[in-house]
């Protein structure tokens, strides 16, 4: 089983269509492991219920958006170990500053490549295969 | 609605503009490029975007770099609407563009006009007014804040040099706006 296979991955993107193409370019990395949902609501719900190890999270969201999201799932002893990867449309460098800060792992600026996110991931977790 | 005192604010190609100001009209000229306009009429807020998808995209579920440029697009759109008070569940659009340009025989056009109609139906956005296809180009303005639209189609002459121009850029997607970003 390749390393791709055993993480368990969360998207966290309020387009349905953001959330198929991310849920597609994991796919064609090799993940398995994919669930998704609207907001950071959700997105804690389903944390909280069943951890997951990598999370993929938009930044634009309502409800709560992707740093109240990233700041939820630090601050709980149950989540606070997962790989947070956040997403931007804007490119805003303040952003990836507040984020770095907050514990993001990385950032990735859409629109992606399946390059870029594999990249992203990679520097998290090292080879996925 | 005082036609002498609206304030007219172009739109090329890659470009999106939101407006939240009643005297204002969006225009754009249209070949094979496709012009998604939405707003929410309850915060009186509305936009317009102006697309060709590099290599003309394909279907949705390829995820092709495409797509996500495309979609990239449509998304900038509704951020900066929600970021000006609109609500998604509100969200009206009108869809223009995609003419089948005799030069190229392609079907480029209509390719970006289906991508712009299944992105906002899979994003449960309702279309209010279309306006694709075709063999000649168009002339549109947009009033953002009041939902008006008028087109105006381009002759022959005109629709080929839109589309000369739209074919101008290298046809892969551009880079982020701010692709130094890379890792921590």
């Amino acid at each position: 089983m390749s390393l791709a296979e055993k993480i368990k991955v969360l998207i966290v993107d309020d387009q349905v269509t953001s959330r198929l193409l991310l849920s597609e370019a994991l796919t064609q990395l090799g993940f398995k492991q994919i669930t998704s949902a609207g907001d950071g609501v959700q997105g804690m719900k389903i944390m909280t219920e069943q951890p997951h190890h990598l999370v993929i999270s938009d930044f634009n969201m309502p409800n709560m958006d992707g740093i109240g999201f990233l700041q939820a799932v630090r601050s709980n002893p149950s989540t606070k170990k997962a790989a947070f990867i956040i997403l931007t449309a804007q490119g805003d460098r303040a952003l990836v500053q507040k984020a770095a800060q907050l514990g993001a792992n990385n950032v990735l600026a859409k629109p992606f490549t399946i390059e870029k996110m594999k990249a992203a991931i990679e520097a998290v977790f090292g080879a996925l295969k | 609605m005082n036609e002498a005192m609206v304030r007219r604010v172009h739109i090329i190609q890659g470009e999106y503009k939101v407006i939240g100001d009643p005297d204002v009209v969006l225009s754009t000229i249209l070949g094979s490029c496709v012009a998604a306009c939405l707003r929410d009429p309850v915060a009186g807020v509305g936009g317009m975007n102006h697309f060709l998808l590099p290599g003309s995209g394909g279907a949705m579920a390829s995820g092709g770099d495409a797509t996500r440029y495309g979609v990239h697009l449509m998304e900038l759109l509704i951020n900066g609407l929600l970021k000006k008070g609109a609500r998604r569940d509100r969200l009206e659009a009108k869809v223009f563009g995609g003419a089948k340009t005799i030069a190229s025989f392609s079907n480029v056009g209509e390719q970006n006009a289906a991508f712009a109609m299944q992105f906002l139906r899979d994003e449960g956005i309702q279309v209010v007014g279309s306006s694709t296809g075709g063999e000649h180009g168009r002339k549109l303005e947009y009033w953002p804040v009041h939902g008006r639209a008028r087109q105006y189609p381009l002759t022959g002459a005109e629709t080929q040099r839109t589309v000369a121009l739209e074919q101008r850029p290298v046809r892969t997607p551009p880079k982020p706006v701010d692709n130094a970003i890379e890792f921590f």
